[in-house]
């Protein structure tokens, strides 16, 4: 079963943020709660863990790029 | 950044007490004969001189004041006389202890402290350095007079008289006092002597005093500053915002090692026991002993003590030590220096509020007395010398009484109408920082600033839609280019306020700042308001340039007295020769109703002294806050928290990425047209655009739409150009009608071009009731409807259309109920 990682609502007036970067690569184990990648909004700097523990199975908005509120941005396989 | 600090909750959930340091209480305890052998006679007889010096000083001017006569010279003198009578031993005991390069900055009641610091400099400087301060204050002016009307005698020499004729040319408000006359008796400062300057709001200079020793530690000065008030000013909230942001344990946490510990600041009180007719202990405060304050602060309780203001040796001793412990990084002190002012508060006491029986037991204890018993049973001095020495200092204290009435100039403002006028601002500007400063890591290293450069300058795509925030330089981005080329190329900017630091500001203006600066000059600051203001000032006076914000323009109230009355008068009150660099940042709110929305710009354009901005675009944001940074007046810079987001739509080319400047009081046509003139303040802009986008296609009227961008100064030019090509004005604000700048404007514009207007001119503000929630904020800013309505209805009736909006109100009838 996988589990998307998706780009959460900050605001009722944000609409997009762009990816900062990623902590893990495709293929990494992640644990729940561990940090997966950090996101900037206009006005603030956030960091998004994983929401459920297994393995990164692919990264859909790299680094740089933005996304939109809802946006899938990653998958994780569930252990 | 997280903060490198663990809150622990199981440290702190362990049971215990709290344990305060013990306050020592008049511990001095030094045999007269140690004293009189460390420091000789000639400073011991000094000490005595200096304090008859300031006494009969003091008695002058009481008897001017009182009686138009001393020592057989006339003059009315019309200001206030805050004596301190009975005080001279806790002020030349402090400056006793100072160097030169130590600042005092005093209250109302400082003559004596002015005085007695500046023999204490005198005594301390060579003969080549006061030669030097004295030949160039005011090209020698005051020196030239000294030199001709009081020649020197070996007792008094040049300098004494200089110090005491510019102090007292001060007080008259004579054009060759210290101030050039436009301080007076409770303003008078002389920094080459260390004396900032004096206060005539009770505490203002605590916060002042921390801001200067915030300046002092951050230029890697080896000296201090010290707030002098009184017993009563304990009981002002901004000298415990002051208190608390000078014992801020980030100095000792968080900034870095080369600039780490505590402030080099001393909290003096002179304490005679009344704050004017208030007895403090046991009528106006709670506490027993003025230094138990100091627990209150921190766990040293800021090395607190209390000392005998009576003997100056005491004194001494305490300034000092504390003074050791501020150079050791140990900052902030207190030092409660209990004295007792034998005359009244000022000629218009009548002593109701204190017994013949008290003042009779402190005569015992008067300062100037004892201390000359001391020296005649010690065997430095006789009665007879004694004697000759208080008669000499009246002689002194009556030759420059009588340079000061008969020699010194009055200011001839018939003359010259606009003279103090012009003493408001400098004007000046230093040129575009190009300096390296160290910095936490490469610029380019910072994540906002990447993602910066990747957005188009300009906010509308090749679609001819508006990009988005994360796609286009916003408001907030132009803020940030002209703050961050300030901060990296002049490290005589520092920036703080609430949440500056790992927020980046409430509304992220600052984010990324915090990878490449130092804590040192971007900082979080305590909800102290006050402080805050009065803080920037003192380390502007120090030569440092500060950029501070409140947050919310809201949470101007709790610095009223800090903006109005510090940040911009001193200016003009040291007839230009003190720069106060501060740019106060102030975000007028939108969305959180009454406390939280509100545009004050009237109510700082209103104080003359500071110079008000209210950008509303990308590139005017980024250009004016350069010229403020810039700026060696003060500026309060207004920001519309609705704009933080807005791209920008009007110059093609975009958000220029270099450095630029826009003049400060320009206005800025944003749109021609020719049936209309409609002038903006901040964010009205954008409903006056669509207004007139409307009007156009609808009614085929045109209006021109100027954005007044600054509201003090403001060239008017531009827009009765406009008036003279339209025949109609109306002036947009969002902040509440009645007494805003809006009205200013329209009214100066109606005598400027009267002869052009067609119709009566409109003010189109907010109505006069609280801002109400973000649900019914369109009934209460000015909507682009509001404007149609008025276009059509009044400007040009008969392109009247169906009446759009709610406020069809009666304005003088809500007028006649108080809205």
């Amino acid at each position: 079963m996988s589990t998307d990682v998706v780009m959460p609502q900050l605001g009722n007036e944000i609409t997009e943020a762009q990816i900062d970067n990623w902590s893990k690569s495709p293929g990494d184990k992640v644990e729940k709660g561990e940090m997966l990648l950090t996101i900037t909004t206009p006005k603030l700097t956030m960091e998004i863990e994983a929401p459920v523990s297994g393995t990164l199975r692919e990264i859909r908005v790299a680094a740089d790029e933005i996304a939109s509120v809802g946006d899938v941005l990653a998958v994780i396989d569930e252990a | 950044m997280p903060k490198s600090i663990p809150v622990d909750p199981q440290a702190f959930q362990q049971a215990g007490e709290l344990a305060f340091p013990r306050v020592p209480l008049h511990a001095y305890a030094r045999p007269f004969a140690e004293e009189l052998q460390a420091r000789g006679v000639k400073q011991m007889t000094d000490i005595l001189r200096h304090m008859m010096l300031v006494r009969e000083f003091e008695t002058m001017l009481g008897a001017i004041k009182a009686t138009g006569n001393y020592a057989g010279v006339s003059y009315v003198y019309k200001g206030p006389a805050h004596l301190s009578l009975g005080q001279e031993g806790a002020a030349v005991g402090a400056a006793l202890a100072l160097e030169p390069a130590d600042h005092i900055f005093g209250s109302h009641r400082s003559h004596g402290e002015f005085i007695a610091k500046g023999l204490s400099a005198i005594a301390r400087l060579s003969g080549s350095a006061l030669s030097q301060i004295m030949q160039t204050h005011r090209d020698g002016a005051l020196l030239r007079m000294v030199e001709k009307h009081l020649p020197p005698t070996p007792a008094t020499g040049t300098a004494e008289n200089f110090l005491l004729l510019g102090l007292l040319a001060e007080i008259f408000m004579k054009a060759d006092g210290f101030n050039g006359g436009m301080g007076g008796s409770m303003h008078a400062f002389f920094t080459p002597f260390g004396a900032y300057p004096n206060n005539a709001i009770v505490g203002a200079s605590a916060g002042i005093a921390t801001g200067a020793a915030l300046r002092k530690k951050l230029a890697g000065e080896a000296s201090i500053a010290v707030s002098m008030s009184g017993d009563g000013s304990t009981g002002c909230g901004p000298v415990f915002e002051a208190m608390n942001f000078a014992a801020m344990a980030q100095y000792k946490t968080l900034w870095t090692d080369a600039r780490k510990g505590g402030l080099p600041v001393l909290f003096f009180f002179s304490n005679n026991f009344y704050a004017m007719g208030g007895q403090t202990i046991g009528e106006t405060m709670g506490w027993d002993r003025l230094s138990r304050i100091g627990a209150a602060v921190n766990a040293q309780a800021l090395h607190a003590e209390t000392v005998d203001g009576t003997n100056p040796l005491a004194v001494a001793d305490a300034m000092a030590r504390k003074r050791a412990l501020l150079l050791d990084g140990q900052g902030p002190a207190l030092l409660d220096v209990e004295c007792y002012r034998s005359g009244g508060h000022s000629t218009t006491d009548a002593n109701a509020y204190r017994t013949k029986e008290e003042l009779a037991l402190w005569e015992a204890h008067d300062p100037i007395a004892k201390f000359a018993a001391q020296l005649i049973a010690a065997g430095v001095m006789d009665q007879a010398a004694v004697d000759a020495m208080t008669a000499n200092v009246a002689l002194s204290i009556a030759a420059v009484t009588r340079a000061a009435v008969n020699a010194t100039a009055p200011i001839d403002v018939a003359a010259d109408p606009a003279l103090i006028g012009r003493l408001m601002f400098s004007h000046a500007e230093i040129p575009a920082p190009s300096g390296a400063v160290r910095l936490l890591a490469p610029v380019e290293t910072s994540a906002r600033i990447r993602q910066d450069a990747k957005k188009a300058r300009f906010g509308i795509g090749a679609d001819g839609q508006k990009l988005s925030a994360m796609r286009a330089i916003t408001y907030r981005d132009g803020l940030f280019e002209a703050i961050l080329h300030h901060m990296i190329h002049d490290g005589r900017l520092i920036a703080y306020g609430e949440e500056c630091r790992e927020w980046g500001g409430a509304f992220g203006v600052y984010r990324g700042l915090s990878d490449i600066l130092p804590y040192e000059r971007l900082f979080n600051s305590p909800i102290s308001e006050a402080a805050i203001v009065a803080t920037a000032v003192g380390h502007a006076l120090e030569g440092g340039r500060t950029l501070i914000e409140l947050m919310y323009g809201d949470f101007i109230g709790r610095a009223g007295d800090e903006i109005f009355n510090q940040m911009a008068k001193w200016q003009a009150m040291s007839a230009g020769i003190l720069k106060l660099p501060v740019v106060l940042r102030c975000s007028v709110g939108s969305k959180y109703g009454a406390q939280h929305s509100q545009d004050w710009t009237a109510l700082v354009a209103h104080i003359p002294g500071l110079k008000v901005l209210y950008p509303a675009t990308p590139y005017d944001a980024k250009g004016l806050m350069a010229s403020a940074l810039s700026s060696e007046d003060p500026v309060v810079f207004f920001e519309s928290q609705r704009l933080y987001d807005m791209v920008e739509t009007f110059r093609p080319e975009g958000v220029p990425s270099e450095y630029y400047r826009i003049p400060m009081g320009e206005p800025d046509v944003k749109r021609e047209g020719r049936h209309a003139t409609v002038l903006t303040i901040g964010p009205s802009l954008y409903p006056a655009l669509s207004a007139a986008q409307e009007l156009e296609e609808s009614h085929g009227l045109s209006l021109e739409v100027i954005d007044a961008r600054s509201l003090v100064p403001f060239n008017y030019d531009p827009v009765i150009r406009s008036i003279e090509k339209t025949g109609h004005l109306m002036v947009v604000t969002e902040a509440s009608e009645r007494g805003s700048f809006a009205m200013t404007l329209a009214s100066n514009l109606t005598r400027f071009a009267f002869g052009h207007l067609k119709s009566a001119p409109r003010v189109l503000g907010s109505p006069n009731w609280i801002v109400p929630g973000a649900e019914m904020e369109t009934s209460y800013f000015p909507q682009a409807g509001d404007i149609i309505e008025i276009v059509t209805s009044q400007f040009h009736p008969g392109k009247h259309s169906n009446r759009r909006g709610i406020r069809n109100w009666d304005d003088r009838d809500l007028a006649r109920n108080g809205l």
